[in-house]
């Protein structure tokens, strides 16, 4: 394999954006009260370089990157590629890294870990000594867990998990989170500590490496900590926690360690979200007490900025979520061309190409994207042929409006798995995260004709003969057009 | 003179003239801004009430016209002692 040289932390990261370009150092103070927030909602909206806020009011010593992979550009830097690198080829190299052999986490000293540069234990610990920011004006509180991994293993199992849960400062000490109970550490919690009345410990790691950050929210099956190593090449570097025996990236800049309460809820939200709406109410949500906060000499903290097209929540799961479905329907033999989830569709449909072989095949595709992991982050799934280019959308609509047959090419599966996140979801189904989901098949039949029933595409490419088509390419600038590509 | 502000979904959780158990955030400037409590309370539409400010948000965040006068009787713990 060649080598990969991907930016091994935040740090380095950062420096590999301003070089390319990719992010903006901001040497004015800048307010940790909505104005960071308000900077990286603008920049993800202008699809602009990252800032890089080296000053915050009221918290000398700190900073704060945003939009870490809110552009495919940034995206291809983490992952050490060509800035100018296309979104199909961004796709192939996660492939290939995250179908290769799985490379293991080693374990550092803690003199050799920058986390551990300054530690708060007892009296001291205090989450209002970081720059927690209010992202957004009228969010629940300020969120200290917007871009980052909560770290928590299975006690008996003993599998690892990192995931990417939002965490809001009740106070203090204390933080409360949205957990779904379908994620990961939803079942953790659900299948062994709840039920034993028993607190979970946990660590919040912030400031991550961005393949760190990307493994944290990417819906795979491999533990974190060794998807981060496939995607960088290299084995991640983690430190043990000062007050538990969990291990922790030891180049973050911030880590948090505590406990989850079995018996205990403070209130949660509301917050901006990846719909681009707030529309998650408020609730008792899982709730995790602080016990020490150590980080390193001028820590960055880390702010993804959810909200209207496009941030990470849109881009980045885009991304990633389209990717693992991939692998997921190829791992079932389906004669696939690809999976391409929108960023604008806030990752809710998901097109597929497909060779149709056989019947049904759109509906197979569906049950198992639906019936997967994934299936209560998107509730659309659109299947077109192997012709239709599904990178693009123009295409894909032609498709979807001409042969998606309004009685029988639309599928409603009732009653599925949601979350409280869904704009379109009823009151009540937001509350018991209960979902729908729908299929659009624009593949033509199976049993239609092929010669007698199925349409013909009318394009130039279609329906003239060869010789045609090079003769009126061939004399396109002699009838008096511009030339084009 | 404190200020603090409530989330509520409905108006009718701000009775006036009763003692209430709400979560409280304060806005007081400073590190600790935006930090929660949970209080026994009282309120009330006439600003000369009690000694605190009350500004009130909606479900989703949207701000309140009604402004409150409130007095904060006593921190409520609803936290299980293992944890402090
Ligand atoms: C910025 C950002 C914020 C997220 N916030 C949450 C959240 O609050 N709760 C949640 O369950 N998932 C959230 N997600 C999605 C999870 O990170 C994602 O589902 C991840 O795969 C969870 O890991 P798991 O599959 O190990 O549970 C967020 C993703 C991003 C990019
Ligand atoms: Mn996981």
């Amino acid at each position: 394999m060649s080598k990969i040289s991907a930016p091994r932390s935040n740090r380095e990261f950062i420096e590999a954006c301003v070089k390319a370009g990719d992010a903006v150092r901001i040497k004015q103070e800048v307010d940790w009260e909505n104005e960071a927030g308000a900077i990286v909602r603008r920049a993800c909206e202008l699809g602009a370089a990252a800032p890089f806020m080296e000053k915050i009011k009221d918290y000398p010593g700190f900073s704060y990157f945003g939009a870490p992979l809110s552009t495919y550009r940034r995206m291809a830097i983490s992952l050490g590629m060509d800035p100018a690198s296309s979104l199909p080829e961004i796709g192939k190299e996660y492939l290939k890294r995250t179908n290769s052999e799985p490379i293991a986490p080693v374990l550092v000293d803690r003199k050799d870990a920058p986390c551990k540069e300054n530690i708060l234990l007892g009296a001291d610990v205090d989450l209002c000594k970081l720059p927690v920011p209010l992202v957004h004006d009228g969010d629940g509180g300020r969120y200290v867990g917007t871009w980052h991994a909560v770290v928590t293993k299975h006690p008996v199992r003993g599998d690892v998990n990192w995931g990417m849960y939002r965490q809001m400062m009740f106070d203090g000490r204390t933080m409360s989170g949205a957990v779904f109970p379908f994620s990961d550490l939803g079942k953790q919690l659900s299948e062994y500590y709840l039920p034993r009345g028993l607190s979970c410990p946990f660590a919040t790691a912030i400031g991550l490496s961005p393949l760190a950050a990307m493994a944290a929210c990417a819906p795979s099956p491999i533990p974190e900590p060794e998807l981060v190593g496939m995607l960088s090449g290299e084995p991640a570097r983690l430190v043990k926690c000062e007050t538990n025996d969990l291990e922790v990236p030891a180049d973050a800049e911030i880590i948090i360690e505590g406990e989850i309460c079995p018996d205990y809820k403070v209130e949660e939200g509301p917050f901006g979200e990846y719909t681009g709406y707030r529309t998650s109410p408020r609730d008792f949500r899982v709730t995790f007490r602080v016990n020490c906060i150590t980080y390193r000499n001028n820590a960055t903290m880390t702010i993804s900025n959810m909200g209207v097209p496009q941030d990470e929540g849109q881009l980045l799961r885009s991304f990633s979520l389209g990717l693992e479905l991939e692998k997921l329907l190829r791992s079932q033999g389906i004669p696939i061309t690809g999976v391409y989830m929108h960023p604008r569709s806030t990752h809710h449909m998901m097109i597929v190409g497909v060779k149709p072989t056989y019947a049904g095949i759109a509906q197979q595709i569906a049950q198992l994207a639906f019936g997967s992991k994934l299936g209560p982050w998107f509730h659309m799934v659109m299947v077109v042929d192997d012709q239709t280019d599904i990178y693009n959308w123009d295409e894909v609509y032609h498709a979807f409006c001409t042969r998606c047959h309004p009685a029988n090419g639309i599928h409603i599966y009732k009653n599925t798995t949601g979350t409280p996140l869904y704009p379109y979801a009823t009151p009540h189904e937001r509350k018991y995260s209960i979902g729908s989901k729908v299929l659009f098949d624009c593949l033509w039949p199976v049993d239609w004709d092929k010669t007698n029933d199925v349409p013909t595409t009318v394009s130039f490419k279609n329906v003239y003969p060869q010789d045609i088509q090079d003769r009126v390419l061939a004399n396109w600038t002699a009838y008096g057009y511009p030339q084009t590509k | 003179m404190n200020q603090w502000e409530v989330f509520v979904m409905d108006m009718s959780e701000l009775a006036e003239g009763k003692d209430l158990a709400l979560s409280i955030r304060t806005l007081n400037p400073g590190h600790h801004k935006y930090t929660y409590k949970h209080v026994r309370c009282q309120v009330s539409s006439n600003l000369d009430q009690h000694p605190d400010r009350l500004q009130v948000r909606m479900g989703r965040g949207q701000l309140s016209a009604a402004k409150f006068s409130i007095k904060v009787i006593e921190e409520i713990q609803r936290m299980p002692a293992k944890y402090a």
